[in-house]
């Protein structure tokens, strides 16, 4: 088809606000959420329930972000982005209208940006409107969970929590935003000055730091400072056979002051290159089958994509279609599991002021976190809750935390885990060396570092926007540690076979890297999805660990250059 | 910590981008022809770089205040690379191809800044890969054309063409933002008040881009364009359930050009009446009777139903409807209209030409070519892929960046030899509308848009979107506003159709989506009464409007 328009579209827009610091909280939006809150009482279809709850989420602040490529700078950006998210239920017979899910349907749940001015009728007007569709699409989305739901032989839990209203007044905002000069000059300077051997190395900043304004029909009223900041660098290099080989550094942190000096973060960015250059003409891999040693950030990465689904508490939305009853079978996490070795424990505690982008003092529904002692002796005790209650777990726990319009169901904050006994660096090698002799291998595999699923480009998972089949996203960094102490890097391996039961064999633990601050996405697809600076701050403190035995492949593609660069 | 930072200069090597190009271009060359993978015959016969810098500034305002700004830019690099022969190359079309054997064109984002190392890495990098896709290509393009029949239309695939030398010192006229943010704030507050506008916004896009394009055959240009829209859209919702938008816009060259404070406020006021009279106006039935189109509508139906039939590219491919492609020589008019698409000419009517543009996206310099001359069909628009009987470009190879070039339109220009007043165009309607014995026509007074299918797997049909479309009575009613109707139709039954044209002209700013992306176009013709037309009914939504007031 060819069409011809002089039509345009309304465009989502952010002021370009002025390059200083964070702005300051707008009452104004407050006080337009509570007007309409009062009028959205009154909606009421023919024959219909009114609201039963109406929740306003408003995320108002600057968001800086910088890209570049090879000591140049492709986009910058600097937007005040001011967007509203409202969820309208609609109850009847103490079923309400959430945690469903019908493909290509709406639900209760409706975004809308908003204009960046502090004029309380202006806001009101894209708030009643937003607040009107959420509304229509809560009494239809009730329709069909009821339809669905008429048949099964025993009720659904409730689909909410109680819970008082908080009314929350954090006036000050001690977020330290990063500036546009910086930003140009972080994503320019750490990808400068490539060896001809690296093809590509780019690098991308995003600082978002605002406010969030709730406003409930429970009650709530709360404006909550709220930001972080992200450094991602990835450089790709061919083999002479065409294979592409990628590693990567980036950094998380609360604001600027969080992330390391640019100098350092340059200096690490001079490593990783120098050891893809290196590793770019080493020997071919081979398939591994034996003991693999994680540490660093690699360890950071296991325990984050095979433990974080196993925490959480928050049952599957329902689902519409021939997948329902399978669906309603609860959370992935099963209390009294096993999950890693005897003595071993595992805890979360967002209410910590450590420093840690996953620390909060609120969660996005308004709860305070408390600590959860989710494993003890290797077994799962207590899991990981938002306001959405499960059959096992009623009261939230301050982890209800969500992406967009995504329901908000209960995500990591702060983990620790901790080993019932914990080896030196030494000690921890030496067992893996020991366990890899058993096996008749003279080298123990020792992974570095693990592509975070922000930052998978797999084409099966790209088609399916599901985690990959392994269960464990591939390895950027890698290497087969000797007696003498030598770590030969290798590259492009591929775990095979991995999921949550690789933890149990788990044989041994060493110091660990320390906490380390991710991105991350609910437990799930989404956290495929979040892209490269998307995603919730998420902190993990675990210690590096031995497995008895993984088995890796190698990875191949690519063409070789005609064009040497 | 990040330790504070100096705010350093970053050394922009590539604010002109042209020598990194001109440079990389040649020494890439050489290292093919030197050493080509495949012997001399695989080593590219033609090599081209186009690099295009948008930034865009969007003002908005809603509900009496200002709703934002975003500024944008962006670099867009496109590199084309040809193996093969002129007369058979990498480009040709693979027939019966597989739906499952798209092939990904690539394109990227290049520095706006930085060191000229950032931008000749990104030209090295991607013509390996535009190359190894090209000599991939040949391959299978080969072997197809040993496979199928013997093609209709045998002309090359690349035409030679000059070289041309133009680079023109482009510097973008500012606009006043903080002025117009109060403007647009001022200007949207006229909604406000308006019973049942719904949503409502005032917005102007400051548009500029530089552009510039080297190949191996030695062109080399440097221009640039500027473009200013004050635009208006309001919606609302029919008691009936349908959404109704009015959008209307003022496009210009210049922002001196754009409406003063005056003329801002009139076209809010404008919008808000007409949208408001809609809402209130009574749905049209499907129908088929005599109709006038007013100037922007006739130039519209002239872009769809004719322009996009006249571009080259369609006349060989033979999965295409090839309406016109043996017509050349014939009438397919009525004899009193002439048709012509002309790039170079920047205004008509007192009004800014979208489409106009003095070098094509392949180094070309456009012309203004005669399509139809006296209802006779003489040429057709063509980038530098030839069709038979026409062997070089005439200048309207366009894309928009990130896309392989095809033929588009420019400025396409319809005008009548034999012209009457408008109100005789109106008069000789109502006899036809007697003559047919109908109870009324209709006057297409205003569209928002239209589209067409010219392929042959699908009809050959169009769809004109109107805004506003009044019935004119045959007993002599008053006119009355009517809603809810699309003008449709097939080509060469409806250019049978047109029996007379007005002596007014009026011009159509848009942009055109097609096989190579969207680009800037312009329409203008006269107003033309066809005999019969075709409407159906529009599609339309099904909403409940807001159950609460307007909050006050």
């Amino acid at each position: 088809m060819i069409a011809l328009a002089g039509l345009g579209v309304s465009l989502a827009l952010g002021a370009a606000p002025a390059d200083e610091g964070v702005p300051e909280v707008s009452p104004a939006i407050e006080a337009s959420l509570v007007a309409e809150l009062e009028r959205a009482r009154e909606l009421r279809l023919p024959g219909k329930s009114a609201p039963s709850l109406v929740l306003y989420d408003v995320l108002d602040g600057d968001v800086r972000s910088c890209f570049g490529e090879d000591g140049g700078l492709v986009v910058e950006s600097l937007e005040r982005f001011r967007n509203l998210r409202v969820e309208v239920r609609v109850a009847e017979a103490g079923m309400d209208s959430s945690s469903f899910r019908a493909f290509g349907e709406p639900d209760g749940v409706v975004s809308r940006r908003l204009p960046v001015a502090d004029d309380a009728y202006a806001l009101r007007r894209e708030v009643w409107l937003a607040t009107d569709a959420a509304y229509k699409h809560a009494v239809e989305q009730l329709s069909r969970k009821q339809a669905a739901v008429q048949e099964l032989p025993e009720p659904l839990p409730p689909d909410w929590t109680a819970a008082a209203p908080v009314v929350v007044r954090e006036g000050k905002h001690d977020g330290n935003a990063l500036g546009m000069a910086e930003c140009r000059e972080v994503v320019t300077r750490l990808t400068a000055g490539a060896p001809t051997s690296i093809e590509q190395v780019q690098a991308v900043v995003r600082d978002w730091h605002g406010w969030r304004t709730v406003v409930t029909s429970e009650g709530t009223r709360a404006w909550i400072p709220t930001g972080n900041v992200v450094v991602r660098v990835e450089a790709t290099a061919r083999r002479a056979d065409g294979t592409p080989v990628q590693d990567a550094r980036w950094w998380v942190g609360k604001d600027r002051s969080s992330l390391p000096s640019l100098a350092e973060m340059e200096g690490e960015v001079a490593a990783m290159r120098a050891r893809l250059a290196a590793v770019v003409t080493g020997p071919s891999p081979e398939p591994w089958l034996g003991p693999v040693l994680f540490e660093g950030p690699a360890a950071t990465e296991l325990f984050s994509q095979l433990l974080a689904a196993e925490i959480v508490g928050t049952p599957p939305e329902l689902e519409d279609g021939d997948s329902f009853l399978a669906s309603t079978r609860g959370a992935m996490a099963r209390l009294g599991r096993r999950l890693l070795p005897d003595g071993w424990r595992v805890h979360d505690d967002p209410s910590t002021r450590t420093g840690r982008a996953g620390e909060y003092a609120y969660d996005h529904d308004v709860v305070a976190p408390r600590r959860v002692d989710l494993v003890v002796d290797g077994v799962l005790r207590d899991v990981l809750m938002s306001r959405v209650p499960s059959k096992f777990r009623a009261a939230s726990t301050g982890h209800g935390r969500s992406l967009g319009e995504s329901r908000r169901g209960a995500m990591p904050g702060y983990v620790h885990v901790t080993p019932g006994r914990r080896l030196s660096e030494a000690a921890l090698r030496r067992k893996a060396l020991q366990l890899a002799r058993q096996v008749g291998l003279d080298r123990v595999l020792v992974i570095e570092r693990i592509r975070p699923p922000a930052m998978a480009d797999r084409l099966d998972i790209t088609i399916s926007g599901e985690g990959p089949p392994p269960g464990l996203t591939d390895p950027y960094e890698a290497c087969l540690l000797d007696r003498q102490g030598h770590c030969e890097p290798v590259r492009n391996l591929r775990f095979v076979g991995v999921d949550r039961r690789s933890l149990r064999d788990i044989v041994a633990a060493g110091p660990g890297a320390g906490p380390i601050d991710t991105l991350d996405g609910p437990p799930g697809p989404e956290r495929f999805g979040i892209g490269s600076t998307g995603g919730v701050p998420v902190s993990w403190d675990v210690p590096s660990v031995l497995v008895a035995e993984m088995e890796l492949d190698p990875s191949t593609g690519g063409e070789p250059r005609i064009i040497a660069p | 910590m990040l330790a504070p930072l100096a705010a350093l200069a970053l050394a922009n090597e590539i604010q002109n981008p042209l020598p990194v190009m001109v440079s990389t271009l040649a020494s890439v060359q050489a290292r093919l022809r030197a050493d080509p993978p495949g012997g001399s015959a695989d080593a590219p016969y033609w090599l081209s770089y186009a690099v295009v810098e948008e930034r865009r500034t969007t003002i908005q305002g809603t509900h009496g205040v200002h709703a934002g700004t975003l500024r944008e830019a962006d670099r867009t690099l496109d590199i084309d690379v040809r193996v093969g022969s002129m007369a058979l190359d990498n480009t040709h079309k693979i027939r019966d191809a597989s739906f499952f054997s798209g092939e990904s064109r690539p394109s990227w984002n290049v520095p706006l800044r930085g060191p000229a190392e950032a931008l000749r890495r990104a030209l090295v990098r991607g013509t390996d890969d535009v190359y190894r896709q090209a000599r991939a290509r040949l391959v299978k393009v080969r072997a197809n054309a040993a496979v199928k029949v013997e093609r209709e239309d045998n002309s090359a695939d690349f035409a030679p063409a000059p070289v041309v030398s133009e680079e023109i010192e482009f510097g973008a006229e500012p606009v006043d933002i903080q002025a117009w943010e109060q403007l647009l704030a001022e200007a949207s507050g006229r909604y406000i008040g308006r019973e049942h506008v719904l949503d409502s916004a005032v917005q102007l896009v400051v548009s500029e881009s530089r552009r510039w394009i080297v190949n191996s055959e030695g062109t080399r240009v440097r221009d640039g364009r500027q473009h200013y829209r004050l635009a208006t859209w309001a919606e609302t919702v029919a008691d009936d359930g349908m959404a109704l938008t009015v959008y209307d816009y003022v496009d210009v060259a210049s922002p001196s050009a754009l409406p003063r404070r005056d003329g801002a406020l009139a076209l809010v006021d404008g919008v808000a009446d007409r949208l408001l009279a809609l809402r209130a106006a009574p749905l049209v039935e499907p129908w088929s009777g005599p109709a006038i189109l007013r100037g922007r509508a006739a130039g519209v139906f002239f872009h769809e139903i004719f322009g996009h039939r006249v571009e080259g590219h369609r006349q060989k491919d033979e999965d295409e409807g090839q309406t016109f492609t043996q017509k050349v020589g014939e009438g397919i008019l009525p004899p009193f209209i002439d048709v012509i698409d002309d790039p170079l000419q920047a205004r008509l009517a007192g009004e800014d030409l979208n489409g106009h543009y003095k070098v094509d996206d392949e180094g070309v310099r456009a012309q203004a070519v005669p399509l139809v001359e006296g209802g006779v069909l003489r040429n057709f628009l063509l980038s530098r892929s030839p069709v038979a009987g026409f062997p070089a470009s005439n200048g309207h190879g366009r894309r928009q960046p990130g896309n392989a070039v095809v033929a588009r339109q420019g400025n396409l220009i319809v005008s009548a030899r034999q012209s009457v007043s408008y109100e005789a165009l109106r008069e000789r309607l109502v006899a036809e509308v007697r003559a047919q014995k109908k109870e009324f026509g209709l006057v297409f007074d205003d569209i928002s848009g239209g589209f067409t299918f010219t392929g042959r797997s699908t009809p050959n049909s169009f769809a004109v979107q109107p805004v506003t479309v009044w019935k004119v009575f045959a007993d002599g009613r008053p006119d009355e506003l009517v809603r809810g109707v699309d003008l449709i139709g097939t080509p060469l039954a409806t250019f049978g159709r047109i029996v007379a044209a007005a002596d007014d002209v009026e011009v159509f700013n848009g942009v055109c989506g097609a096989e190579s992306g969207w680009v800037p176009v312009s329409a203008a013709s006269p107003s033309l009464l066809v005999s019969e037309v075709e409407v159906q009914r529009r599609e339309k939504g099904n909403d409940r409007p807001p159950l609460l007031p307007v909050p006050r």
